[in-house]
């Protein structure tokens, strides 16, 4: 190993990882846009309210476990790349439960048949979520790589993170 | 690293409070002088000036030769530690000391080399991954240095730098600034009203007052010949004793005591004889013997020293440092005698016959 990665390396010991505490925040972010997207919806019947209850309750979970992650993938903890990644998994089931389910749906509201989520709004839920699946695979996927490094290195010193 | 040239420098601020006045020092290259003297005068802003963190209203300032009295701070090349560490409390240690590098855009692996070199010569290592609110006041300061010592300056400046450290640490950190001072090998400006720090850590001593240099020299120097009567009273540790004497024919006579003059003393205050002068004298070039009377209104023991607290009978107050352990109790009478005399002109202050052994 040449002396700039070893110095890389070992800047680790002092300096968050940023980068991926980065990308599980942007996943909140995107999961808020989805949480604002599937307002839009025409919820008239208890199934889609009882759906769209429980996505927002899951919603308010996951920001703090995706916070949670942020700040202990930030200080190097391996573990946390295990959750964000597990996060990420859930998220994708997550499109299969709620858009899709309610994607050209009708309800009857006023007597009048109306479509829960349209073609548009399903294409937006969609993409949010996708988004913030990504930020939680890269993010889980840097912070594995980096801390398990940052381990191997620290085993080279002999001595362990402050 | 650097000379310095200081000319010809005053301080006016806009109110026409003049704070600084002809200011002249040369700098030599890794020489630590100490600028001392009591709270305002003009010692700080002497500093702010050099680092260009106050305008210099008249005069020129010189580094290595190159005029930088209009250059900003940032371009000075001086680094500058103060009273109260400046740290940011949201960073760690080691993001605080590669800040300003970081700001510079210094290539990250360049900026960790100097910022652990910086720490392993402070003794900060084991700190680095802590915040400021972890650290003592002493670790503090330390970091505050090394900040600075990453940039790698051309000069040092340090404004006070001790003062927040009780006693006892104030000792160890001085000592880690000397350490430091003779392993980077750096020139280094120094602010500090207390003496003691300036006599232990100057190579050469500024000692000012009322923004007036009053004289520029090794500690020794300031301590065995000062230039004038505020000199001598404020370096020393307890303060020289002073006594109005008239110079009689052969002796001084003061209130309460007559001192016979040596030859050598006879021909310096030839020009002042039958005037009134002002005799100095160091509480340590007092001991006990001799025929000048004190009654001991206090006795304080040091451990190695006792330090006396007395009157001339019928005159003025005298301490005198006798080596040893006494216990003289209010009221007692002693003899003593002054070993070595000082004397200063009674109008300008001035000393006479400086550097000439009385």
């Amino acid at each position: 190993m040449n002396e700039e990665k070893t110095i890389q390396l070992d800047r680790m010991r002092f300096t968050k990882n940023s980068t991926a505490a980065n990308f599980a925040l942007l996943a909140i972010l995107f999961d808020v846009l989805y949480f604002i997207s599937i307002y839009e919806s025409n919820v008239g019947s208890w199934y889609y309210n009882i759906l769209m209850g429980a996505s927002i309750l899951y919603n308010l979970v996951f920001m703090l476990a995706a916070f949670l992650c942020s700040e202990g993938i930030k200080n190097y903890k391996v573990s946390y790349s295990y959750v964000m990644l597990l996060l990420g998994i859930i998220q994708i089931i997550r499109i299969f439960i709620y858009p899709m389910r309610a994607k050209a749906a009708t309800v009857t509201i006023m007597e009048q048949p109306v479509i829960v989520m349209g073609a548009g709004q399903f294409l937006r839920c969609v993409v949010y979520l996708v988004l913030s699946v990504a930020c939680l695979i890269i993010g889980a996927v840097i912070g594995y790589s980096r801390s398990r490094a940052l381990q191997a290195h620290l085993a080279t010193l002999d001595i362990h993170p402050a | 690293m650097a000379q310095l040239s200081v000319q010809h420098i005053d301080k006016i601020y806009d109110n026409k409070v003049q704070a600084v006045f002809d200011f002249n020092l040369d700098v030599k290259d890794g020489e630590l002088i100490v600028l001392v003297g009591p709270s305002g005068c003009g010692k700080s802003t002497t500093l702010r000036m050099i680092a260009g963190l106050e305008d210099i209203s008249a005069g020129h300032l010189f580094l290595d030769g190159k005029e930088i009295t209009q250059t900003p701070a940032k371009d000075r090349d001086m680094a500058m530690v103060f009273q109260n560490y400046a740290l940011y409390g949201h960073m760690t240690i080691y993001e605080n000391m590669a800040f300003s590098l970081m700001l510079r855009k210094e290539n990250p692996n360049v900026i960790h080399k100097k910022v652990l070199a910086a720490a392993e010569i402070l003794g900060l290592t084991s700190q680095l991954n802590k915040k400021p609110s972890q650290l003592s006041g002493g670790q503090r300061q330390r970091v505050a240095m090394g900040r600075s010592i990453v940039r790698n300056p051309k000069v040092f400046l340090f404004d006070e730098p001790l003062s927040n450290l009780d006693a006892k640490l104030r000792g160890a950190t001085r000592r880690e600034i000397l350490l430091l001072h003779k392993r980077l090998k750096a020139t280094m400006l120094y602010v500090t009203h207390d003496q003691t720090e300036a006599l232990t850590l100057a190579d050469r001593i500024v000692c000012m007052s009322m923004g007036y240099v009053q004289q520029i020299g090794t500690p020794l120097e300031l301590y065995d010949a000062p230039a004038n009567r505020f000199v001598a009273s404020f370096i020393g540790l307890p303060p020289m004793n002073f006594f109005d004497v008239t110079v009689r024919e052969g002796e001084l006579e003061g209130r309460g005591f007559r001192l016979p003059l040596s030859e050598s003393e006879k021909g310096i205050l030839k020009p002042y004889a039958g005037k009134e002068i002002e005799l100095g004298v160091r509480p340590e070039d007092v001991s006990a013997g001799g025929d000048i009377p004190m009654k001991v209104f206090s006795n304080e023991n040091l451990g190695m020293n006792t330090l006396l607290h007395g009157n001339i009978k019928d005159g003025d107050k005298l301490s005198a440092k006798l080596r040893g352990w006494f216990d003289y109790k209010v009221g007692d009478n002693v003899n003593v005698i002054f070993n070595r005399k000082h004397f200063f002109d009674k109008e300008t202050g001035e000393a006479i016959g400086r550097g000439k052994k009385a």
